[in-house]
């Protein structure tokens, strides 16, 4: 645990930081917002909003990455967190809405939504902020939204930095003392040399321009210059349709490797809408991001560590659910084999010299135009064993991940409380509500919940 | 059928896990709980590959169920299973 006097003037961003940057400076500019996530949690009664301000604002003052801008010497080099500017910028927002009941479709405030398309330039240090919106004062609950700079913390950091945030409202844990953000980088193998590593950047790159070959188009189709406009629906699957789905899952992909069933649901469910449009792509391309750590490591709450997986199904592949899962499995097997996830880490670090969107332009130039077919995440149980946030009941929590507009279509699926989330994130008008229909009943008939 | 004992495996699965895979403490044995012990997806699949590059056997990941990633000893069972089916 560091306090901010022990704390450099500067942090590095790590290779998948500049990753993501590059998508950030890619939507900045042709898609006029950012590139943003959400944590979402539907809290019970009791919630203490005024506790969550003194909270974050106790812990950006004791943390500056929190508010830290986002600088690259001269336009050069590797960008870093200025940690010296950053008192000189804002606290997080903590803003409290009011309304009276809520939504009588239990749906999520638009606020919500409306944020994940807002500018939060990273040079300014605009990284955080939370929406509180309460029901008739908060007796009839309150849904919270940490939406973030989607570097400031990945999924699993940001699922650390809330408990760590109830941890202090418990008592446990000091808001002015937080991890630091250095506490660890990407483990990886022993130091090796500079041509040792362009090596392996190279295959990495290598492999995803084998991709080019059948090359992916999104349901959005290549878009890159319109505004942004991401909504979002939530699906939640009864406790007894999950426990069916977990097992179904574990036993066609694996106890550990459910993520690949979830998967090939996913390309199923974007399957149907295109097939109803009578939309052939080349292939359905997806990367499936593998989150990092030293052995026996926790995680780390600041900053992103992961690696990339590609996977790679070809529409006649998609049809048989054995045989699409029986695919992904070869492919995640081969590229554990070949040591992509290590390789991908070295082309990340290489990224960090590199002008800030050329990953979105060199898979622009191999796969066609687009990035990928859709982004997915399946992050398994979320906020595990939290029942409870600044004194309110978690009655659900889940991830909105964000997505460009093109390819405009994300589907992140976790586990709370025995239940399965699935947040469908998407481009407004890349689905029409008959598609939306047929993506969603694609899904739940692959779930064997029916339409 | 191999020459391998069910007992030489559980010494394998054991040290692999132990001196490769995870970060364990000293009292980490033949019968911890591994996932308590910190396996996680990718490093079952790590540990299917050096087994693999052993004994020549790929145990395919559907077959990892809880019961059978319980322990080392467990784990080796199964491998021991497929071996001898091999």
């Amino acid at each position: 645990m560091s306090r901010h006097a022990a704390l450099p003037a500067r942090i590095p961003l790590t290779g998948a930081d500049c990753f993501l940057r590059a998508f950030d400076a890619e939507i900045a500019r042709f898609n006029g917002a950012s590139h943003l996530s959400q944590l979402v949690l539907r809290l019970g009664p009791g919630f203490d909003a005024r506790r969550l301000r003194k909270l974050v604002h106790e812990a950006a003052a004791a943390q500056p990455i929190l508010r830290a801008p986002v600088r690259r010497r001269y336009g050069l080099g590797a960008p870093y967190y200025n940690l010296s500017e950053a008192t000189q910028r804002p606290l997080p927002a903590v803003d409290v809405h009011e309304l009276e009941a809520p939504p009588a479709d239990a749906g999520f405030p638009a606020l919500f939504a409306q944020r994940m398309n807002e500018r939060h330039p990273l040079r300014r240090g605009d990284l955080l902020r939370f929406d509180a919106v309460r029901y008739a004062g908060g007796t009839a609950g309150t849904d919270l939204a940490m939406t973030w700079q989607h570097l400031l913390f990945d999924g699993s950091g940001s699922e650390r930095f809330v408990r760590w945030l109830d941890e202090c409202f418990r008592g446990e844990q000091r808001p002015g003392v937080l991890p630091n953000p250095m506490e660890f980088d990407p483990p990886g193998a022993p130091p090796r040399s500079l041509g040792e590593r362009g090596a392996a950047a190279r295959a990495w790159q290598a492999w995803l321009e084998g991709f080019g070959s059948h090359p992916p188009q999104s349901l959005a189709g290549p878009r890159r210059r319109t505004p942004q406009r991401l909504e979002w629906d939530l699906q939640t699957l009864a406790e007894s349709d999950t426990e069916r789905v977990v097992a179904e899952a574990g036993r066609r992909a694996g106890f550990l490797t459910p993520m690949l069933y979830y998967l090939a649901l996913a390309i199923r469910a974007h399957h149907a809408v295109a097939r109803a449009r009578r939309l052939v792509p080349g292939s359905y391309l997806v990367p499936l991001p593998v989150n990092l750590r030293p052995r026996g490591a926790e995680g780390a709450i600041f900053r992103t560590h992961v690696s990339l997986l590609w996977f790679r199904a070809l529409p006649e592949q998609v049809e048989d659910l054995d045989r699409l899962i029986s695919t992904l499995k070869e492919q995640r097997l081969a590229a554990i084999k070949a040591r992509q996830i290590e390789n991908g880490i070295d082309a990340m670090g290489f990224a960090r010299f590199a002008p800030t969107r050329l990953y979105a332009t060199m898979a622009r130039r191999a796969f066609g135009g687009e990035l990928c077919s859709f982004f997915f995440a399946f992050t398994g149980e979320f906020l595990g064993g939290l029942d409870r946030f600044l004194g309110a009941e978690i009655r659900n929590a889940f991830h909105v991940a964000p997505v460009p507009p093109s390819p405009g279509s994300c589907a992140a699926m976790s586990l709370r409380s025995g239940r399965l989330n699935v947040t469908h994130v998407r481009q407004r008008g890349v689905f029409s509500e008959a598609e939306q229909a047929l993506f969603r009943a694609s899904l739940r008939a692959d779930f064997g919940c029916g339409s | 059928m191999s020459d391998w004992s069910l007992e030489t495996l559980i010494e394998q699965v054991h040290g692999i896990l132990r001196d490769e895979i995870l970060s364990v403490e000293n009292g980490f044995s033949p019968e911890s709980n591994l996932i308590e012990a910190g396996l996680d997806s990718l490093a079952v699949t790590q540990l299917m590959l050096s087994i693999e590059e052993r004994t020549g056997v790929w145990v395919d990941e559907s077959l990892l169920t809880p019961e059978n990633l319980q322990t080392s000893v467990t784990l080796a069972t199964l491998v021991y299973a497929q071996l001898r089916s091999a």
